[in-house]
């Protein structure tokens, strides 16, 4: 099957920052998260796939057609979300569809009434008026309407409390499974990718660092915990990112070099292996 | 274009730059500086283009399926379409002017058709400033409004000023219509000519910039 997304060597130079050689597909009907940390590139990298900001070099191609030269057929088939709904915040919300539907040649109009009621959209309020949730799922509404094959979202649950954010991840499994849309989303809360994603796109100082599966990436590494400050010097040099915890040290390990003596071995998750790779 | 123009006005639209075509009206004024009444137009676009940064107007119509060339476009011919509507409802007001008070402006130049003429080409000179220098950062909406302010007033001030001291525009071009009639019209016609070219090659200028700009 055709990939949804693919880019190939995205340079962006910034003064103080660089976005290097990043390359990365996207599958269809899968849920990508795009992990790092504040002001690692998650936003430039989606900003440059829609040429919001303009790369360096790089070859970024949607549905199999190169996005410069059919940026619009690109977008008639995706929609972009940065953040929640932030734009024409003292609109009506039926005003904002109405100057909106024009411009989508697949604009379904029994689709966008279905999820006015299945999020219970109040048509009349305005942006300002809504929660950071509802915001989102004003932004969903608009993307659904337009039968949106893939779904950009940049940091999507920031703002949010853990109820709305569980709640968001639980949609976003259910667009992929009925509505069959892909989903490329931000995060720097990786609680919410653990809970919904499939593949993970890492990116640490305008590198990617990692592209895989979720499980297959969960499963290449493992914490390891000391009760002693400092870890045996032998195994020093195998650990990442280590750091003094209440017992003792604790630190990152890839499985391959497993085992350690002397440490207590346990199963990472997104955030350890995050927060200990950014240390390292 | 229809979809884009819809959405100007249906989101970007600040209600200002509608209330200020009103301002034609002051063209009934016995005295008054009357190249000032178009000056409100001007505003009227800074408005709406200060309210698209602030609910981020820009960055929705780049999503949106369209050409960013055309966003420009579109919100440039609104500006036009702002402008003359602001001419042609002064139109009867600068009738009245003349009918209802027959002793011409003390303060500057009659309202008369080669007024209309001179203020097409200084809106046209304020188009030409502050879209090339807006579309160079939309994020910076004051600074381009001052320097296209600032040039607008210096052009407005030699104008009022011409009406008093240069022979041709103090005999001829500032006396109650119809008289000189042809020698105003052909100020009205080159008015609008420039007018046309300089937003013209503002809109192109101003396209060029935006494609090349990072949001």
């Amino acid at each position: 099957m055709q990939d949804v997304l693919t880019v190939q060597g995205l340079c962006k130079q910034y003064e103080g920052f660089a976005l290097r050689d990043v390359s990365f597909t996207l599958r269809p009907g899968a849920i990508t998260g795009l992990i790092g940390r504040n002001g690692a590139g998650k936003s430039t990298t989606l900003k440059s796939l829609l040429n919001l900001v303009h790369p360096d070099s790089g070859d970024i191609s949607f549905f199999g057609q190169p996005f410069l030269g059919h940026e619009q057929q690109a977008k008639q088939q995706l929609s972009f979300v940065m953040g929640g709904f932030t734009y024409y915040p003292m609109k009506k919300l039926k005003t904002i569809t109405a100057a909106t539907r024009p411009f989508y040649t697949n604009w379904d109009e029994e689709v966008y009434r279905r999820c006015i009621q299945r999020f219970a959209l109040p048509e009349q309020k305005t942006p300002r008026q809504l929660s950071d949730g509802m915001r989102v799922k004003y932004a969903l509404a608009l993307a659904l309407s337009h039968h949106a094959k893939l779904l950009i979202l940049d940091e999507p649950t920031s703002g949010l409390d853990p109820v709305s954010r569980d709640e968001l991840m639980e949609l976003f499994l259910a667009l992929v499974q009925e509505e069959g849309v892909t989903i490329l989303f931000s995060t720097h809360i990786t609680t919410d990718l653990e809970k919904c994603a499939d593949d993970i796109l890492y990116i640490k100082n305008g590198e990617l660092v990692a592209q895989t599966g979720m499980t297959q990436f969960l499963e290449e590494y493992r914490m390891v915990s000391f009760t002693t400050p400092q870890p045996p010097a032998q195994a020093a040099e195998k650990l990442v990112g280590c750091r003094p915890s209440r017992t003792g040290c604790e630190a990152l390990v890839h499985t391959a070099n497993l085992p350690i003596d002397g440490a207590e071995v346990q199963k990472a998750g997104l955030e350890d292996i995050m927060v200990h790779m950014e240390r390292a | 274009m229809k979809a884009l123009l819809q959405k100007e006005l249906r989101l970007a639209m600040h209600p200002a730059a509608l209330l200020f075509l009103g301002l034609s009206a002051l063209l009934i004024i016995p005295n008054y500086p009357y190249y000032v009444t178009f000056f409100y137009t001007t505003l009227g676009i800074f408005f709406i283009c200060l309210n698209g940064r602030e609910t981020q107007d820009v960055l929705y119509s780049a999503l949106l399926p369209v050409a960013k060339k055309d966003i420009v476009t579109a919100r440039v011919l609104v500006a036009v379409g702002l402008q003359l509507l602001q001419m042609v409802i002064a139109v009867p007001f600068a009738v009245l002017r003349q009918r209802l008070i027959p002793t011409g402006n003390q303060v500057g130049m009659d309202a008369n058709i080669a007024l209309f003429g001179i203020s097409l080409l200084l809106l046209g000179v304020f188009n030409w400033v502050f879209f090339t220098k807006y579309y160079r950062n939309v994020q910076k909406v004051g600074m381009p409004f001052n320097i296209a302010c600032a040039v607008y007033f210096v052009l407005l001030c030699v104008a009022e000023t011409a009406a008093h001291v240069v022979p041709f525009v103090r005999d001829k071009l500032d006396t109650p219509d119809p008289q000189f009639l042809a020698e105003k019209l052909v100020v009205l016609a080159v008015g609008a000519a420039l007018y046309a070219l300089l937003t013209l090659g503002a809109c192109r200028r101003a396209q060029s910039l935006f494609k090349k700009q990072d949001l």
